[in-house]
């Protein structure tokens, strides 16, 4: 193994592990930075298998070599200096490694013995790369040095650049393409041919909205030969509605975009649901489909709430509806530690802002200073106040309970305040109807019958009854809990089947009753009768109730509750007091009380001292009173108004998500201010207050103080600024990504250390500009780059070619690539002619339905779905690209699932309907409206094996061939 | 690791930029990765090709018995005497800062223990079938968790984090490792009803959505999509093969093939799968007898028997991972009122499986190969809530492994007097992780996944292999 030589290294590399090989073979061609190199392939060697014996910090440094810091090998030790940048045989940590004789053999036996030979060989690789080591020899702190934050590249500003000449250049038909050229040309790369136009049209057309061509625009664009005919199509394509629906999809993905969490409809909590994120989706629609300039898109989603309504209104809806950004984030939802909410909301919002349009993972200095970026833990919480002074939530809930969203108006304040004079004269109606109905309900109950007049009435010593002529029995004296008792004799007449209590109101009462005291309520615990037969001596019997009613019941409180067995339970009549009301008790119908016979009555009322009746009368009948509701005309005036009101307002307010000024109520920040670090990311172990700020490394030492509001306002005019040298570079990087796969940077949510290196920073500068210069215009930046020649390359290049080049990093060609999760599903609907184009709205719960994708539910809860499957974005965290995975459950899905083969059946119906002739020229209508081309001879004798041969019935064949088409990589590949 | 799993022969051609002088070397390679010579196509299609750890592996799957809600340790496998001698008298120090409900006072479990096998290990009356299989359990009385409330701490369990989307444990090993039959999926989710967290528990986060768990939600039909409707498999392999000849075709123009090739390979996959994967789900091809020692149709038992069957053949079946939830409705072991009435029934429910599944593993010598592990998001407090509750407590609770490099019929670790605090030889979760990459075959600081510019990994920056409970 020893005397590696460099030709040979890549053998050895791969042979030991085969990610090594790969990586650093690439690393050399397009500059991926030594950083990565020795944190992935050294610096766990060092730790694992070296520093056991050889470090500063545990103490122990044999043979005086400290292996745990740059500055101990470049010290050395007793042998000397063990590493010699580039050179490796001159290296000693190499001999050693290798075990050579003569010399050190490390590690030894008693460490676990010879490194394995991948790992030697990535040391002798790191000795030829120079040992770059990115070990800092200061322990704490980011992971930039002064210098080296000076000049990264994306902190720089946006510089102004030119395109290259080319004297050569009759390829080049832009100034986009003179870049990509120059680029080629300088590694001896040469670009491609066109694509044929029919790949062209389909290609941009699914680019640009998701779908395929019809039909009659492939007709159309290959009659079309004029030289501006691709323009114009892209043009059409940009104008279509589609285009705002495909395109808000990819910035779905970065806003981590969810319609709910619960995927279930039944099951969902309304008060922390995301009901209202759909206004959010349909609001980004708009943004694209209308041009908004990216910056202004950019400021509404931090702080639309705070932005002025163009049309001079006191609400400013899309504004609020913007900021839904920020309150559709991953937190959790209920339970205890309501204060850890609040600050992964922070977190949340601080994560999603830096990577969405900052290219930067600011979430990493929660809890330290961020180990690679020049971001610090008092950056983070100097932007952290700024969010800790907005609030998305309404009410935190109580402890162990869900929150409350804020659900914020679209409507003027007028029309708020309108509504609210609405709701009270709703509730004033119904009270008053409520009023008039209970003491029409009296009128009606306490009609007819016959009165009691007792013979006896007794309470408690204090207290004194007065028994009227009239049967109304008055008390007075002491008002504390009692127990009256009243004695009747049961007249001759109609037999006793409803016994009635009124209780009266009396102008003497505090008032006006029917109860004693100041409330005029009252409540009667227990009403009971006894019975004593005429003439007998034997025991009185109790009367059982069947059942009980009252002209009023207050809420809780019910007549019922007088005749059950609970002694706390009872009637009230509140608010009604000042006013009239009955109770009927009914008695069993086995209970027959003959004349003469007496009657006992007991009330108990042991609620509470003055909760007792002041005035009252018993009575009874035969038959049940009526309590019908008779239509006076105040009546059916206030019904008639109720309505009217209850119609107005059965259709609630536009409400937002949106995100609002000030601090969380009950929160640990509940005021618009300042907040502290939090050592280690934890509120519970707070530091010093920092106050509100950029990060000083984009925004200077000397900003501006935060003077007033939460200072979103300021983050985001920040944010969206030509000065700010990230923000614009960022969304370029990621147009450019959606049209072509990859960024010109390749980590397009990371531009710090950690993120690749752009590979053409001039071009990337310049679109920038020309992108910033033109208003930050979405819709020119695609023209910009669809009008190029890169655009238009062919993705077919001969085998060969394709080595020197493997990832397309240089753009001598178009790479091909599965189409989304999204764009198959509706092309599939597309051809089988049943998508259903209506836009906006509640997302469809089940992706079986015939709307676009974009309108089919993504919850985060559930994982399980068709999108999920096919590589959608994840909504727990901002989506920087989609991978794409092959699996058999997609096949599953594609070959088993009902709604898959009702596409299919759907498709063969309609290729049957609409071209009706032969076989062949059907077949070729087929491969038209699927694949915007004729079949091949093969292609149709495939076709024609499947719908003829295998099937008797010519629906079921055709239904076959449709399927196949369906599930065929053609249909789901883009050239 | 991090490349690995995409990485077809051709990928790597194209990505190495050495052109075809390092062909027969990754024909080596595969087959030094993959024991068995898969076809380059097939291993771009499966992401679950076996792949090679950092180190000869100790087990080679995975089953987790997860109790959701939070088993009481002090009520199954950590007698606490103290607690009888104290109940009823408040909690002896300061309360946690973090309270949820108000911490009541110390409150004797109502069972008894009393030791079992020769290692003597003390259980709980109320898991008799399991004490049986006591010689082959370690049990780990110091486990630490961070998070009192459920999604956090059941999240931490099932991913290493408590709050933000990350790989689950499965994830990461089938990741790591592939799986061993490639015709069934290589992480299985078991759970009759709704888990509180959800699909978190089993996510795959940023790692590759191929590597999510599989969720079983209904015991009968385990799959989606397996079956042709039409039930005509002729007509549907007639299909299949005009398919392949259309692909065929297309795939012929085009330079850059393998992710056609690998489309093709899957649905001749999906062919395959549903042929294996209902016979591998279901549990009626067991005999009568086998079904009745798990306690299939006993209604107390019947419904985490099928769960640990169908476990048990799956992992015959080369399933890499496997996680039951004992799920007869959402977080069942959450006993913070009805302790006395609640606790008995889910155990019942669950130890006579269990143990089943044990010695069912065991007699097929598969047992030396499998880990099993049980346990929740947390234990209990020895604190009453109410008078016949306990509260969340993650400051000290127990969970045990089995099976595969552990060594059976010791206890490790111990809480403090009152069952409160764990004190000695703590285990926290990001340790458990570890144990369980290690005996997978990983150290768990390498297996990582590059996202977002930065290394992620299951036990994020903490871990440290529990090597004394190792065999």
């Amino acid at each position: 193994m020893t005397g590696v030589t460099r030709n040979g290294l890549a053998f050895f590399l791969a042979f030991g592990c085969l990610a090594i090989g790969v990586e650093s073979e690439i690393a050399r061609a397009d500059g991926e930075n030594d950083t990565d190199f020795f944190e992935k392939r050294i610096r766990p060697i060092f730790v694992e298998r070296c520093e056991s014996c050889h470090s500063a910090s545990k103490g122990k440094t044999n043979g005086g070599l400290a292996l745990d810091t740059r500055d101990g090998w470049k010290k050395g030790g007793e042998s000397g200096i063990p590493v010699v940048p580039g050179e490796p045989d001159k290296s000693l940590l190499i001999h050693a490694v290798r075990y050579d004789a003569d010399g050190p053999q490390m590690p030894p036996k008693e460490a676990g013995g010879r490194l394995t030979a991948s790992e030697i060989a990535a040391f002798t690789e790191w000795v030829i790369r120079g040992a770059p080591d990115s070990r800092t020899a200061v322990p704490r702190g980011h992971g930039m040095t002064p210098e080296e934050v000076r000049n990264w590249w994306s902190f720089q500003k946006i510089r102004a650049v030119s395109p290259p000449v080319e004297a050569s250049s009759k390829w080049a038909r832009t100034d986009l393409d003179r870049f990509i050229l120059a680029a080629l040309e300088q590694r001896k790369l040469s670009p491609s041919v066109p694509a044929d136009k029919r790949t062209l049209l389909r290609r941009v057309t699914f680019d640009l909205t998701g779908l395929p061509p019809t039909l009659a625009e492939v007709e159309a664009f290959m009659n079309d030969s004029a030289d501006d005919a691709f323009e114009r199509v892209v043009n059409r394509l940009l104008d279509s509605p589609a285009y705002g629906q495909r395109w808000a999809r990819h910035w779905l993905d970065v806003a981590r975009y969810a319609d709910y969490y619960d995927a279930n409809p039944k099951t969902r909590t309304a008060s922390c649901e995301l009901t209202e994120a759909w206004r959010y989706r349909d609001w980004v629609v708009e943004a694209f489909n209308h041009d908004i300039p990216f910056d202004q898109f950019v400021q509404h989603q931090i702080a639309g709430d705070l932005l002025p309504s163009p049309t001079g209104e006191d609400v400013y809806p899309a504004g609020l509806i913007a900021t839904t950004f920020l309150s559709n984030g991953v937190w959790d939802r209920g339970d205890a530690d309501k204060e850890k909410i609040i600050s992964d909301m922070a977190d949340d919002n601080i994560d999603t802002v830096g990577k969405a349009f900052l290219g930067l993972t600011l979430g990493c200095a929660r809890c330290h200073d961020h180990k690679f970026d020049p971001i610090t833990t008092e950056d983070y919480y100097a932007l952290a106040g700024i969010f800790y002074s907005s609030h998305i939530l309404k009410d935190l809930g109580a402890k162990g309970a869900e929150y409350d969203m804020n659900r914020t108006p679209l409507v003027p304040k007028s029309i708020v305040a309108r509504r609210k004079e609405q709701e009270e004269a709703l509730k004033a109606a119904q009270a008053k109807l409520e009023l008039l109905d209970q003491s029409q309900r009296y009128v009606d109950m306490a009609a007819g019958g016959t009165i009691l007049v007792p013979i006896q009435f007794l309470s408690s010593p204090d207290s004194r009854g007065t028994i009227g002529p009239d049967g109304v029995v008055t008390v007075d004296g002491s008002s504390r809990q009692d127990s009256y008792t009243i004695k009747a004799i049961a007249p001759a007449g109609d037999e006793i089947r409803f016994v009635r209590l009124e209780a009266l109101r009396d102008s003497q009462l505090p008032v006006q009753g029917p109860g004693r005291g100041v409330t005029g309520n009252f409540m009667i615990n227990r009403f009971t009768l006894f019975v004593n037969m005429p003439e007998s001596e034997s025991a009185p019997t109790s009367v059982k109730w069947s059942s009980a009613k009252a002209n009023w019941e207050q809420k809780g409180f019910v007549v019922a509750g007088s005749i059950d067995d609970k002694p706390q339970s009872g009637w009230s009549i509140g608010p009604y007091v000042g006013c009239d009301h009955v109770a009927v008790f009914e008695i069993a119908a086995d209970m027959k009380i003959p004349s003469g016979a007496l009657l006992t009555f007991i009330i108990d009322q042991n609620h509470a001292d003055e909760m007792t009746l002041g005035k009252f009368r018993l009575s009874y009948t035969s038959v049940a009173p009526t309590n019908s509701i008779s239509n006076v005309p105040e009546r059916t005036e206030l019904v008639a108004g109720c309505e009217r009101l209850k119609v107005e307002l059965s259709v609630p307010l536009p409400v937002a998500m949106a995100v609002e000024e000030g601090g969380m109520p009950g929160g640990l920040f509940p005021k618009i201010q300042d907040v502290p670090i939090h050592l280690r990311g934890s509120y519970a172990r707070l530091g010093a207050v920092v106050p509100r700020r950029m990060p000083r490394v984009l925004a200077g030492d000397n900003q501006p103080a935060i003077s007033s509001g939460s200072g979103r306002r300021e983050l985001a005019n920040w944010v969206a600024s030509n000065d700010n040298p990230l923000t614009a570079r960022v969304i370029v990087n990621r147009v450019w990504q959606w049209h072509f796969g990859e960024g010109l940077v390749r980590t397009p949510s990371n531009f710090g250390k950690m993120g690749e290196l752009p590979t053409h920073p001039e071009l990337l500068d310049w679109l920038t500009t020309k992108f910033m210069d033109e208003g930050w215009s979405l819709k020119n930046l695609h023209r910009r780059i669809l009008f190029s020649a890169t655009y238009q390359q062919t993705s077919q290049v001969p085998r060969e070619m394709l080595p020197q080049d493997p990832e397309n990093r240089w753009l001598g060609r178009f790479s091909s690539r599965r189409i989304e999760a999204e764009a198959i599903r509706d092309a599939m609907l597309f051809v089988s002619g049943q998508l259903n184009s209506i836009a906006g709205g509640p997302a469809d719960d089940d992706f079986t339905s015939l709307r676009r994708s974009l309108y089919v539910q993504t919850a985060r809860w559930d994982r399980s779905g068709y999108a999920m499957l096919f590589d959608a974005a994840n909504p727990d965290s901002s989506t920087e690209r989609r991978m794409v995975s092959t699996v058999a459950p997609q096949a599953l899905l594609f070959l088993n699932h009902d709604f898959i083969l009702s596409q299919a059946r759907q498709l063969a119906q309609r290729l049957l309907a609409e071209s009706p002739y032969d076989d062949v020229t059907r077949i070729q209508y087929a491969y038209q409206l699927l694949f915007g081309r004729f079949p091949r001879g093969e292609e149709l004798e495939i076709a024609r094996r499947i719908i003829i041969t295998h099937n008797t019935e010519v629906e079921a064949g055709w239904t076959d061939f449709a399927h196949i088409l369906l599930c065929s990589n053609e249909f789901v590949y883009l050239d | 690791m991090q490349t690995q799993w995409h990485l077809s022969r051709r990928d790597m051609l194209r990505r190495s930029g050495c052109g075809f002088g390092l062909l027969a070397l990754s024909d080596l390679l595969s087959a030094e990765i993959s024991p068995s010579p898969t076809a380059e196509a097939d291993r771009a299609a499966h992401p679950f090709a076996i792949r090679a750890p950092h180190h000869a592996a100790r087990a080679k799957r995975v089953i987790f018995l997860y109790m959701p809600g939070g088993p009481s340790h002090v009520d199954l496998f950590d007698p606490k005497p103290r607690l009888i001698v104290d109940n009823g008298k408040p909690l002896p120090f300061p309360k946690p800062k973090l309270e949820r409900a108000k911490t009541g006072n110390l409150l004797a479990s109502p069972w008894k223990f009393s030791k079992h096998g020769e290692s003597g290990t003390e259980v709980s009356e109320l898991l008799p079938h399991t004490a049986a299989c006591i010689d082959d359990i370690c049990v780990i009385r110091s486990m630490l968790a961070d998070n009192i409330n459920h999604t956090g701490a059941a999240l931490q369990m099932c991913t290493g984090e408590q709050a933000f989307s990350r790989p689950s444990m499965g994830s990461w090993l089938t990741y790591g490792l592939g799986t061993e039959n490639q015709n069934l999926p290589g992480f299985v989710v078991v759970s009759p009803a709704a888990v509180f967290q959800g699909a978190q528990l089993w996510a795959s986060s940023f790692l590759p959505s191929a590597f999510q768990g599989t969720l079983v939600r209904d015991l009968k039909n385990p799959i989606a999509n397996l079956t042709d409707p039409s039930g005509n498999i002729e007509r549907q392999r007639a299909k299949l093969d005009g398919l392949r000849q259309l692909n065929e075709l297309h795939r012929r123009d085009r330079a850059i093939d393998g992710q056609l090739d690998a489309r093709i390979a899957s649905f001749e996959l999906a062919f395959r799968m549903q042929r294996d994967a209902p016979e591998a789900f279901d549990i009626s091809r067991e005999s009568l007898e086998t079904q009745k020692i798990y306690g299939v149709d006993d209604p107390v038992t019947d419904m985490f028997a099928r769960q640990c069957l169908m476990a048990r053949r799956l992992a015959e079946r080369g399933v890499r991972y496997i996680q039951l939830f004992d799920a007869p409705a959402n977080n069942a072991w959450d006993h913070h009122g009805g302790l006395r009435e609640a606790l008995p029934k889910r155990c019942k429910a669950v130890d006579q499986p269990i143990a089943a599944l044990l010695t069912d593993l065991k007699s097929l010598g598969l047992l030396d190969e499998t880990l099993v592990l049980w346990g929740g998001e947390f234990g209990r407090t020895p604190t009453a809530e109410g008078d016949n509750g306990r509260e969340h407590h993650p400051f000290g609770f127990t969970m045990w492994m089995a099976g595969a490099g552990i060594r059976g019929g010791m206890v490790h670790g111990a809480t403090d007097d009152f069952g409160w605090h764990s004190v000695r030889d703590i285990v926290h979760v990001h340790d458990l992780h570890a144990t369980i990459l290690h005996l997978m075959g990983f150290d768990h600081e390498r297996l990582t996944y590059r996202y977002a510019g930065r290394d992620y990994r299951l036990t994020d920056v903490h871990g440290h292999v529990v090597h004394e409970i190792l065999t």
